[in-house]
């Protein structure tokens, strides 16, 4: 199986070429774009109903997940996920996992485990959600966010990044959740939270962030008639 | 990879077509289209950005060439439809230039917009994908079916034909995928498609928990030859998404 | 003078700040998605937190954020909220008038002066309102837009749909109207209001409509409580 992405950073889109029947991808409800017609689907709960259910009420994923499997070689599939963004493949080298936010996890191929952590009360007030998943084994991983994806190598200095832009970072970073200013910026400034990350490892940030999209996009929203 | 047929283009027009030019894409495409006296630029309404003084605008409902009464009172209907169902009104501007003018358009979602040149083929558009045309250029609206009034955006499609040149737009990036055989688009996806090929719309697979659970919705499946364009986001996907992480 | 790089054009655009120790940027309040952790944030606003109180009521908040790096040389990467396009501007001795929710940052030394009256009702959508921005150095503005981000040359006229204004050169002289010849026509033709410019200077327009594609994705989600 082979892979393309398409259309980066603004729209991207990956397009996956099978060499022989049998092979498989895991894609995100709601992702599929296009597909060769031989292609075969099947619906289901990644981990069982619990680790599913997890996902869904807490992380934002949905509860379902569907694997694709050829049954010839030459056929296509196009997958893309909802919002205006980037997707990045990080192919696991089975030692290092890596942590995605919430609603970043877009695609993989089946040799990669995928774990639904608990952030801890640190999720808790991160914009990243309660939930992290942590993706292991080996194999590429696919994940996407509303914005483009910069990545930046942290270091001894460590770097500090707005908990909303968070989209994924490698097993080796650690992180802490903190305002930044005082009082008077908690509430004026507009940063809220930040992420403090320290240790040795690779971040990748969102240059948008979807709390602001759903804010600007919140008053134009038919307003619910009380009867 | 860009559709062979359908590019955006640089800057100079094809032999006897308008003088356009085609700036920030792949992802905000806008068209600035230079009017010369005596041709007019028709675009779908709202979108214009910017223009000369003297460049004039006429509103006009979009009934088809030579349209009569009848006709006029269908397209009328029909807008109405789309409306409630989800899609745009069918009003569109009327521009024209008493003196050289140029016009600026753009479509209210991101992503590409394409040109193309007719010399007397037909392209089907989904509805929506219209951006504006010049020219003989001819619009009718078909129905998809009744089982693509489910799809929402899937319901109606315009065919569109004659000679001219034609711009359209995309939710994102365009790619044009060359079908020969069965080929299964997500419906959302779905930008047009030429040559000779059936369409028939159905679950996107899995039985009945597939089509609950999965999320994909209705799909094209189409069968024969030709070309199919896709774009590389999906406007109900994004209310989806967004539903999700809206307050309440 | 920070030395400001914008990358991830034309969509996703990231303003990355390198600031030399002690050299600051004011950026927009919300603008921050990541910085070196040397760098110290302070918010104020125009007229002090009572000013700026005023203003939220008023429906202009106005609150802006001074990053400055500490002990060292530090980088902050700011964007703006919706998709879209971003460019530093230098200043010019006449200065720039910017819509709103245009603005991502600037250089200390530029003054940002919330321009009132005459400008109220300027915009279909509620909330954005037209900033003045001069300096007497040689400062830098960044404006970040909703879609690609083009510059016009005014050369005697223009006609521009007011959702799709960004920043203009205060040399201009315009004009707020409608579209079409009446308001019903301006209504069918889904226009809205306009800006008539004359004169001689630069236009910066943005590719989309901010509030037609609030409208057109805000109608289709659930409705919310009043």
């Amino acid at each position: 199986m082979r892979y393309e992405m398409k259309d980066k950073p603004d729209f991207a889109m990956v397009k996956f070429t099978f060499d022989q029947p049998g092979e498989q991808v895991v894609v995100e409800s709601a992702a599929m774009v296009a597909r060769s017609s031989g292609m075969s689907m099947e619906t289901n709960m990644r981990g069982g109903m619990l680790a599913a259910a997890k996902r869904k009420l807490m992380g934002g994923e949905s509860l379902f997940q569907n694997t694709f499997t050829s049954s010839a070689p030459g056929e296509t599939l196009y997958v893309a996920p909802a919002p205006e963004g980037d997707v990045e493949v990080l192919e696991l080298d089975g030692q290092t996992p890596i942590m995605m936010s919430s609603g970043a996890y877009l695609c993989s191929a089946p040799t990669v485990q995928l774990d639904t952590k608990w952030g801890g009360a640190k999720g808790f007030f991160s914009g990243t959600g309660m939930f992290l998943l942590k993706a292991e084994g080996t194999g590429p991983v696919f994940f996407s966010c509303y914005g483009g994806i910069h990545a930046v190598d942290v270091g001894p200095g460590g770097y500090i990044c707005d908990t909303s832009h968070v989209v994924a970072f490698t097993g080796g970073l650690q992180y802490n959740v903190q305002k930044i200013g005082g009082i008077k910026s908690l509430f004026f400034s507009g940063e809220g939270l930040v992420c403090n990350f320290q240790g040795q490892g690779r971040l990748w940030i969102s240059t948008r962030n979807p709390s602001s999209l759903a804010s600007f996009i919140h008053p134009y929203r038919p307003v619910q008639r009380s009867n | 990879m860009q559709p062979q047929a359908a590019q955006p283009s640089p800057g100079q027009p094809a032999a006897g077509g308008v003088q356009h030019q085609i700036t920030h894409g792949p992802s905000f495409a806008m068209l600035r289209v230079d009017l010369q006296p005596g041709q007019t630029l028709v675009a779908e309404a709202g979108s214009m950005v910017a223009r000369h003084q003297h460049v004039g605008m006429e509103v006009k409902m979009n009934a088809g060439r030579g349209a009569g009464l009848w006709a006029m009172i269908k397209a009328f209907f029909i807008a109405v439809i789309r409306k409630l169902v989800g899609g745009e009104t069918f009003f569109v501007n009327h521009f024209t230039a008493p003196q050289p003018g140029s016009v600026w358009v753009a479509p209210t979602m991101s992503g590409q917009v394409s040109h193309r040149r007719l010399n007397g083929e037909t392209l089907t558009l989904s509805s929506g994908a219209y951006v504006a045309s010049v020219g003989d250029v001819d619009m009718k609206m078909k129905f998809g079916g009744l089982k693509s009034l489910l799809a929402k955006e899937g319901a109606f499609f315009l065919q569109v034909g004659g000679h001219g040149d034609l711009w359209f737009n995309s939710y994102g990036g365009i790619e044009a995928i060359d079908v020969n055989g069965p080929y299964i688009v997500d419906n959302g996806h779905l930008v047009g498609f030429e040559g000779d090929l059936r369409f028939d719309i159905k679950s996107a697979g899995g039985g009945v928990m597939g089509f609950m659970a999965s999320g994909e919705g209705l799909v094209c499946e189409f069968n024969g030859q030709g070309r199919v364009y896709i774009q590389s986001r999906n406007p109900a996907t994004l209310v989806d998404w967004l539903t999700r992480i809206m307050p309440g | 003078m920070p030395n400001i790089e914008i990358g991830y054009q034309p969509a996703h655009s990231l303003a990355k700040v390198t600031l030399q120790a002690n050299e600051s940027i004011v950026a927009e309040s919300g603008a921050m998605v990541g910085m070196s952790t040397n760098v110290q944030m302070q918010t104020q606003s125009q007229g002090g937190l009572m000013g700026g109180l005023k203003r939220m009521f008023g429906g202009e908040s106005f609150f802006r954020n001074t990053f400055t790096a500490q002990n060292g040389p530090g980088e902050v990467l700011l964007a703006q909220a919706l998709c879209g396009d971003m460019a530093v501007l230098p200043l010019t001795p006449q200065g720039y008038y910017i819509q709103s929710s245009a603005y991502v940052a600037s250089t200390p030394d530029v003054a940002i002066e919330t321009k009132t009256g005459g400008f109220k009702g300027f915009f279909s959508g509620a909330g954005v309102f037209i900033l003045q921005a001069t300096s007497q150095q040689q400062g830098q503005v960044v404006v970040g837009a909703f879609g690609g981000l083009e510059e016009l040359t005014c050369d005697g006229n223009l006609v521009i749909d007011t959702g799709h204004l960004v920043a203009w050169d205060a040399s201009l002289q315009y004009s707020i109207g409608k579209s079409g010849a009446g308001w019903i026509a301006s209504w069918l033709s889904g226009e809205g209001l306009v800006c008539h410019f004359t004169g001689q200077g630069r236009i910066w327009i943005q590719s989309r409509n901010p509030s037609e594609y609030g409208q057109s994705v805000g109608s289709q989600l659930p409705p919310r409580k009043g």
